[in-house]
């Protein structure tokens, strides 16, 4: 219920709850069909992965998860764990993606691949 | 929506029709070819019946073992895991009993029209019910159509809170476009073709597609009510039938041609859920109705939009009519038309 974000009023304050609801809806398949169709010069198996990759961290084992868990947690004690697993989910896990996807899309092999992740996983906590 | 409750068995006596794929391989039905010596107007459709059992397709049978077949995949895709609320959530829209599974089952029949192997669509055809039920926990919200039930049960936010649902509905989003590149077997579709169906369906849910539809819908006003029909259900119907054939790797030509049926059938199926309500309404809730969303019933009365179902039968048999070389395998396609129209079965005996 935030009036803010990124020093703006909030989207749904702007244009209305449903509005909003809809343009962050068109939003994420929209970013699925320029990934699918806007890729230039990148082998299809690697787009592919990608999409995977991304599907991955936004969803319910990823930023939703993060949100759900914030969410139930408000006006708890929270601990340690919960407080990483929000972390972790809401905010690293789409760092995480970007910089795997990035890596993915440039070619890397599997171990580098994985090495990225790592990196990306101690800077999103960080 | 295109997969509301309402069905109505129809009238038994069929009219003779030629099916497009026999013009070539029979000759044209005969009313008076039958040997049978019954009377009057049964003579009709059992002179009928005996040309065309070998062709009469079972739409029912079909129907209704893919929707197992599907339900069951779709329990695998959404096992629950911590945080368990709102797996509990995507698991309560998207496995209601009361679905129909249309958008699955006409993408497979779209694959299966090329004679492409139903194992390269189901992961597909999940997703396109993932996304489905995404966009239906969203329309139902209080801030949007304020639906206190979908599909027979209360709507996902009347059970699990309005925030739960919005997550329900964005993660279902993304895990039907992760459903299908992890499980579409890469020898059975190339991953060039993988990306065209991501793009279609992305297409058909944003901004230009449903969401477009939902969007106008609720803003009223001069949009009309055609242009919101085909946003919000003609847009999963033209989805479904053209992720079918590319998934079959289809021609360029074949895909419009699908296109063009799936957008037909969409509006039509919906055209004839208002008629069907409208047919069983009370003056009481005619009233209620009015203050709606749109509907070609609200605006232009039940015969007009009979009319305009007839059409739309029409124009999606024309298209397929293209399929002629594809023989049998457009039948299922093809009496889901008459299906859309005259709901003579239900599918949610089993369920």
């Amino acid at each position: 219920n935030d009036d803010l974000r990124r020093g703006k009023p909030t989207n749904h304050k702007m244009f209305g709850e449903e509005t909003a609801i809809l343009a962050g809806d068109a939003l994420l398949s929209f970013s699925f069909e320029h990934v699918a169709a806007a890729t230039k010069n990148v082998s299809p198996d690697r787009v592919v992965r990608a999409i995977a990759e991304l599907g991955s961290a936004v969803g319910a084992a990823g930023l939703v998860a993060g949100q759900i868990v914030d969410i139930e947690s408000e006006g708890k004690q929270v601990t340690l764990e919960d407080l990483e697993y929000i972390h972790i989910n809401k905010t690293s896990k789409l760092l995480e993606a970007a910089v795997v996807c990035g890596a993915i899309i440039g070619g890397a092999d599997d171990e580098s691949t994985e090495r990225v992740r790592k990196y990306a996983r101690c800077i999103g906590l960080l | 929506m295109v997969f509301s409750l309402v069905i109505s068995p129809s009238p038994a006596l069929f009219l003779p029709r030629k099916l497009p794929n026999l013009r070539r391989s029979k000759p044209p039905l005969s009313i008076h070819s039958s040997a049978s010596s019954s009377s009057s107007s049964s003579s009709i459709s059992m002179s009928v019946s005996g040309n065309s059992k070998s062709t009469q397709f079972d739409l029912k049978t079909y129907w209704m073992t893919l929707i197992s077949e599907i339900n069951q995949k779709l329990d695998q895709a959404i096992p629950i895991q911590y945080p368990e609320e709102i797996y509990e959530a995507m698991r309560y829209s998207v496995l209601a009993k009361r679905t129909k599974r249309a958008p699955p089952v006409m993408c497979i029949a779209a694959c299966e029209l090329f004679g492409g192997n139903r194992l390269a669509a189901f992961p597909t055809a999940c997703a396109l019910e993932m996304v489905h039920a995404a966009s239906l926990i969203h329309d139902d919200l209080p801030c949007m159509d304020d639906a206190p039930s979908r599909r027979g049960q209360p709507s996902n936010h009347a059970v699990y809170g309005v925030d739960k649902a919005i997550l329900a509905g964005d993660a279902l989003f993304p895990l039907g476009f992760r459903h299908i590149v992890s499980n579409t077997p890469s020898d059975l579709v190339p991953e060039p073709r993988l990306l065209r169906v991501i793009a279609e369906i992305a297409r058909a849910v944003g901004s230009t597609g449903m969401a477009a539809g939902q969007f106008l819908d609720l803003e009223g006003g001069l949009n009309s009510v055609e242009f919101v029909q085909e946003k919000k259900y003609g847009e999963m119907g033209e989805c479904s039938a053209v992720c079918g054939g590319l998934l079959a790797g289809a021609e360029d030509d074949e895909i419009q041609r699908l296109r063009r049926y799936g957008r037909a059938v969409g509006v039509l199926y919906k055209v004839i859920d208002d008629v069907l309500e409208a047919k069983s309404m009370s003056k009481e809730d005619e009233e209620n109705e009015k203050k709606k969303a749109k509907s070609y019933v609200s605006l232009y009365g039940v015969e007009k939009a009979v009319e305009v179902a007839e059409e739309l039968r029409t124009k999606a048999k024309k298209e397929l009519d293209g399929f002629e070389k594809y023989g049998e395998s457009v039948q299922p396609l093809y009496n889901f038309v008459d299906y859309a129209a005259d709901r003579g079965f239900s599918v949610l005996e089993l369920n």
